[in-house]
This record gives structure tokens, C-alpha cells and sequence, in this order.
């Protein structure tokens, strides 16, 4: 659906952007993460015809970003990390000045902002001041005005920065909801856990460079390429590493009390040939499963941290 | 036909509560006052006569003067902030991520922003049909006045909007405005005079062209052939003649000066109101940008390579 090829920004003599790459199919949900300067908020802006690339390519559904702007702004819905408000228009009113300007008329208009309101859970909040809402629930408005066209692709950036957790989790809730009404998303944030179980696919980048991308799934194992088994067993624990390392695909064993991590480098067949050994030779199992590495752990391996920018 | 949502949008929110319509009663109500002083005044005169064109004519100019220096004062307030404070309170991206076209949204905030000082003017018309007891002003004039009073209106309004886009600070924006206005109305007056002075020493029987841009030389050349004072002519300073029209074929250009003002703003605002546009489109591609393109991609390449 997207299609972003050798993406390069420049402001001056800074690089902002250096040849992104990056590729977004219908309805994924896809994390744009990195530490704050690194290039997010310049390529959504990028691809919302908001900035001009300093070169090259942006596809959106065959359509060339670059060159036809107006053409995509109406397939697309963006969010702003830092936006403002009109504080003195009532939030049924926000919601509709942006439907006049994407030309929907009257009833419809009244329509998509009644459902909108719903969907943000704003109804009770119609006649409200937009100025008079918590920051909270601007971003959810603002959430419903980027979805007013009805876009075929979302662009959120940094939609839950600056909320308390409550609003974080109701956040979540609406995004989890717009997945399953099969919107396509791109969605950035500096923070990984707010978007480990929502997206689908997920991209690190780090001072305008795309490190890594993919699926959760393949970017786990791309970064761990060994997996880490924990074992708890009764008593036995001297045994049980004896046994364990007769195995080649066994790599470096972490000895506790009653547990033993294994540094494990076999596959799903290799971990029950393990298991069963232990299990035959009487050993005590008690679990044994491997570790999940989680995102943080892989965002922290393979961005530097912010103190070297 | 679908009004521009911009305009609709800031229409509804100047014109809610009673702010609006109190200061339109407050404005009307000062220049009641004002035209009630000067007729008054009139009548009390024991040399004047009941029914003299002379009252109307006093009361008219008082107005319509008031009225003007209210629209070169009031309006770059109102408009220098009009794009500035967008991005200032940060929604102007909102706007331009939109499928609105930058004209449409300049053209939007102006009219929005000079909508007030044009509401106050046709608020005020019937105030100025008071001149009609007394004869001496016709409708046409009004009309005139008035048109020329919108025409000057969006023109400033223009110079407003067009630093306002420009410029990142409003107050950077509005000081410039007042400093182009100023420079308009009397800046013009100066470069002529020391013009004439330089390559002509006084010796100049014409209307100087650059009197053209001057709204000043312009209200005050209307007002003057409004009124027929000058039969045959009048040199108010070098360069600057005002005339009956056809009286003094080869006193005046061919143009009247107050002619010549709305078509010179009517240019000047159309130009503005497209720079403005092009300048908050934010993947424009003027002639410098592209230049600037062109050579930030060979570096590129350069640096690739």
C-alpha cells in the first residue's frame, strides 16, 4: 500500500532522513519507533505532503507522494505529535468544520461526527469548548478529525505522548478498535511496550536511518538469534547441566538455586529432544520454556540510546 | 456554490455571544455622536441656513474620514495575526494536511479577518443615509465611498495576511504591516516630493505616478470629486493634483487618482494574497525553491557518491 524508497531529508547540513526504505501493506498496523530526533515525525510529515523531500520516493496505492500532494492528502488521516486546538469552537463543531472542508455536506456531515464521537468516546462531550477538554481527550479528538475523510491510511504521531496511563490504555482501546475495522496505520512512538501488542510490523530507526523493520515476529529473531531457555527444576541442578551440556546446540549455562538459563541455539526440535533427555533421566522439571525478548530489549540493542546524539 | 470552509468556520466563531453585536452598537453609537456634534454645530450657526447642503457635506466627510483611519488602523491588526497565530497555537498543519488548497485557505483567513471592519462599514451605511435630509450627497457617492472603503480594506488586509505568512511572530508581522501602511499612505508622498524636487525643482504640473499606491491621495481625491471643489484643479502638494474629471484634461493623467488607487490595490492584492499562497504551501515549488532543489540534490549526490 506504502512504499518508501532511498527517502533522504536534509535541513541545511543536517541529515534528517538517510535513505529510508520501508514497505506497508493493506491493514497492518505498522510501529514506526526511535528516540526522540531520530527521523520519525520528518518522514510522516514527509508522506502527509506536509514536508518536501530532499529526495526520493514515496508511493501511496501507485500514487507518487512527491508530486501529487493534494491528490494524496485525501487518502490519508494524520495526527500531529504537537498540534492546537481552535478553543473557541464546540468539539461538534471542530469535527465538522473538517467535514465541510473535505466537502461532506449536512446530514452526512452530522452523521460521521456522531459516529466519530462515539468511536473516541467524545459523545457526552459534544457541546463541550474544545478548550475545555482534558489533554486526553484533544488527542482523541484529534484522533476523530484526522478519520473525518474516512483515509485509507492513518499517520499517527506520537498519539498517546503526554497522556496519564488511563488515557493511554483508552488510546489503545481505540486503536485496537481501528485495526479491526481493517485501517491501515502507521503509528510512531519513542516508547516500544505502548506498541508492542498492537502492531503488526514494526521499524527502528535511529538518527534517520531505518535499522531494522519487519515483522515483531522477524525482528526478534533477526536480533536474537539465540534464544534463551529457563528451566526450574525440584533439586538435581548439577545433573541436569551436566546433561545439558552434551548437547552441541547447547551454547552457555546460568546456574541458580533451582534454576538453569540455557544460551540455546537449536531449533523448536532440538528444545524437545532436551526436554524429553531431562525428563527421562528423572530429572525434576518444573517448567521449562524459552525467554520471550522483548521489544524494549531489542530497541535498546540496536539504537544507541539518546545521550550520543 | 460551497463557501469557503476557513471563512464559514471563523465567521461563526467572531459573530458568537454578544461581543460582536456590542461592538457594533458601540461603534455606531460613537459615530452618531460624531454626525449629531457636527449637524448640530451647523444648525447652531446663526449665519448658516436651515436646509444647507454645507451640513450634510460637514457630516459626510466626518464619517467617511473617521470611518477611513478606522479601516487603516484596525484592519493589520486583525490580519498580521491571521496565519502567524495559526502556527502559533499550532493548527495550522491540521489545515494544510488537508485537502484545502493553500488559496483557499489564505483567502479564507483573509476575508475572515477583514470581515469585521467590513461588517462595521455596511453596519454603517444607514448612518450615512442621515446625509440625505440634507441634500448635497447622492447614493451613487456613497457607494463609491464605501466600495472604495472594501477595496482598501482587503488591500491592507493583504499586506497583513502576507507578513503573516511570512513571518514567523505575529507582533514581527503586524509591525511590518503598519510600516508598509505607513510607508503607503505617507512614505509615497515623500519619495515624490523629493523626486520632484530633485529632477524637476517643484516645477511639476502632473499627477506623480507613484501617488497611485497613496490610499490617502486617493479617499482625499474622491472625497474632493465628490464634492466639485477645485473646478479646475488643485495642487495640494508637488505632484499631487486633484480635478474634475474632464475638466483639466492635461492637469490630470489619464487616470483619476482615486481610480488609479483601487486598480493599483486590486493588483497588489491579488499578488500578495498568490505569494501568501505559495509561501505556506509546504511543497511549493517556486522558482528559488526549485534552484535551492536543484543544487541540495547534486550535493546529495555528491555526498552518496
Amino acid at each position: 500500500m506504502l512504499s518508501i524508497k532511498a527517502l533522504n531529508k536534509r535541513y541545511g547540513r543536517f541529515q534528517a532522513v538517510t535513505d529510508l526504505n520501508l514497505e506497508v501493506r493493506e491493514g497492518e498496523i505498522f510501529g514506526f519507533v526511535g528516540p526522540n530526533g531520530a527521523g520519525k515525525t520528518t518522514t510522516m510529515k514527509i508522506m502527509c505532503g506536509l514536508l518536501k523531500a530532499t529526495s526520493g520516493e514515496i508511493s501511496l496505492e501507485g500514487v507518487d507522494v512527491l508530486r501529487n500532494s493534494s491528490r494524496i492528502k485525501e487518502k490519508i488521516g494524520y495526527m500531529p505529535d504537537f498540534f492546537g486546538v481552535y478553543d473557541d469552537l464546540k468539539v461538534n463543531e471542530y469535527l465538522e468544520f473538517y467535514g465541510s472542508i473535505y466537502n461532506i455536506k449536512g446530514s452526512e456531515r452530522k452523521k460521521i461526527t456522531d459516529d466519530l464521537l462515539e468511536l473516541v468516546d467524545l459523545s457526552s462531550k459534544r457541546d463541550a469548548y474544545v478548550d475545555s477538554l482534558s489533554r486526553g481527550m484533544k488527542q482523541r479528538l484529534c484522533l476523530a478529525r484526522s478519520l473525518v475523510h474516512n483515509p485509507r491510511l492513518l499517520v499517527l504521531d506520537e498519539p498517546a505522548s503526554g497522556m496519564d496511563p488511563r488515557a493511554r490504555v483508552e488510546m489503545k482501546e481505540i486503536l485496537k478498535n481501528l485495526k479491526s475495522m481493517g485501517k491501515t496505520i502507521i503509528i510512531s512512538s519513542h516508547i516500544l511496550p505502548e506498541l508492542a501488542e498492537l502492531c503488526t510490523s514494526v521499524g527502528i530507526i535511529d538518527k534517520g536511518r531505518m535499522i531494522i523493520s519487519g515483522s515483531v515476529a522477524e525482528i526478534m529473531q533477526q536480533v536474537y538469534s539465540k534464544k534463551v531457555i529457563r528451566i526450574k527444576l525440584r533439586d538435581r541442578v548439577n545433573e541436569a547441566a551436566t546433561l545439558l551440556r552434551e548437547y552441541p546446540f547447547v551454547d552457555k549455562l546460568v546456574l541458580g538455586e533451582d534454576t538453569i538459563q540455557v544460551g540455546f541455539e537449536g531449533g523448536d526440535e532440538d528444545m524437545s529432544k532436551v526436554l524429553s533427555a531431562l525428563v527421562t533421566k528423572g530429572i525434576p522439571v518444573v517448567s521449562f520454556a524459552p525467554l520471550d525478548g522483548n521489544l524494549e530489549d531489542v530497541f535498546m540493542k540496536v539504537t544507541k540510546g539518546d545521550d550520543e546524539q | 456554490m460551497n463557501m469557503n470552509p476557513v471563512l464559514l468556520k471563523e465567521l461563526k466563531v467572531r459573530m458568537r455571544g454578544w461581543k460582536a453585536a456590542g461592538i457594533i452598537a458601540l461603534y455606531l453609537l460613537v459615530m452618531t455622536l460624531v454626525a449629531l456634534f457636527i449637524i448640530y454645530t451647523t444648525f447652531t450657526n446663526p449665519y448658516g441656513s436651515s436646509i444647507d447642503p454645507e451640513i450634510s457635506i460637514g457630516a459626510y466627510t466626518a464619517l467617511a474620514v473617521i470611518q477611513f483611519i478606522l479601516i487603516m488602523f484596525i484592519v493589520p491588526a486583525l490580519t498580521a495575526g491571521a496565519i502567524s497565530g495559526e502556527r502559533e497555537k499550532q493548527t495550522l498543519d491540521l489545515v494544510l494536511c488537508t485537502r484545502l488548497r493553500p488559496i483557499s485557505i489564505v483567502t479564507g483567513k483573509l476575508f475572515a479577518s477583514t470581515s469585521q471592519t467590513i461588517l462595521l462599514i455596511i453596519a454603517s451605511l444607514p448612518l450615512f443615509s442621515m446625509v440625505f435630509m440634507f441634500g448635497g450627497i447622492s447614493i451613487k457617492e456613497i457607494a463609491q465611498l464605501f466600495g472604495f472603503y472594501i477595496v482598501t480594506a482587503v488591500t491592507i488586509g493583504s499586506i497583513g495576511i502576507f507578513f503573516s505568512t511570512h513571518l514567523k511572530r505575529t507582533t514581527a508581522a503586524t509591525v511590518m504591516t503598519y510600516g508598509i501602511v505607513a510607508f503607503l499612505a505617507f512614505g509615497t508622498i515623500f519619495i515624490g516630493v523629493f523626486y520632484i524636487r530633485i529632477f524637476y525643482q517643484w516645477d511639476y504640473q502632473k499627477f506623480l505616478p507613484i501617488l497611485y499606491a497613496n490610499p490617502l491621495v486617493g479617499f482625499s481625491s474622491m472625497l474632493a470629486g465628490q464634492f466639485g471643489y477645485f473646478g479646475g484643479g488643485m495642487r495640494l502638494f508637488p505632484g499631487f493634483y486633484i480635478a474634475n474629471p474632464g475638466s483639466s484634461p492635461n492637469i490630470l493623467n489619464t487616470i483619476d487618482p482615486w481610480l488609479g488607487n483601487i486598480i493599483f490595490d486590486i493588483i497588489l492584492s491579488a499578488v500578495l494574497i498568490v505569494l501568501s499562497a505559495i509561501r505556506i504551501n509546504p511543497v511549493r515549488e517556486g522558482m528559488a525553491s526549485m534552484f535551492k532543489q536543484r543544487k541540495r540534490l547534486k550535493k546529495t549526490d555528491a555526498d552518496n557518491i
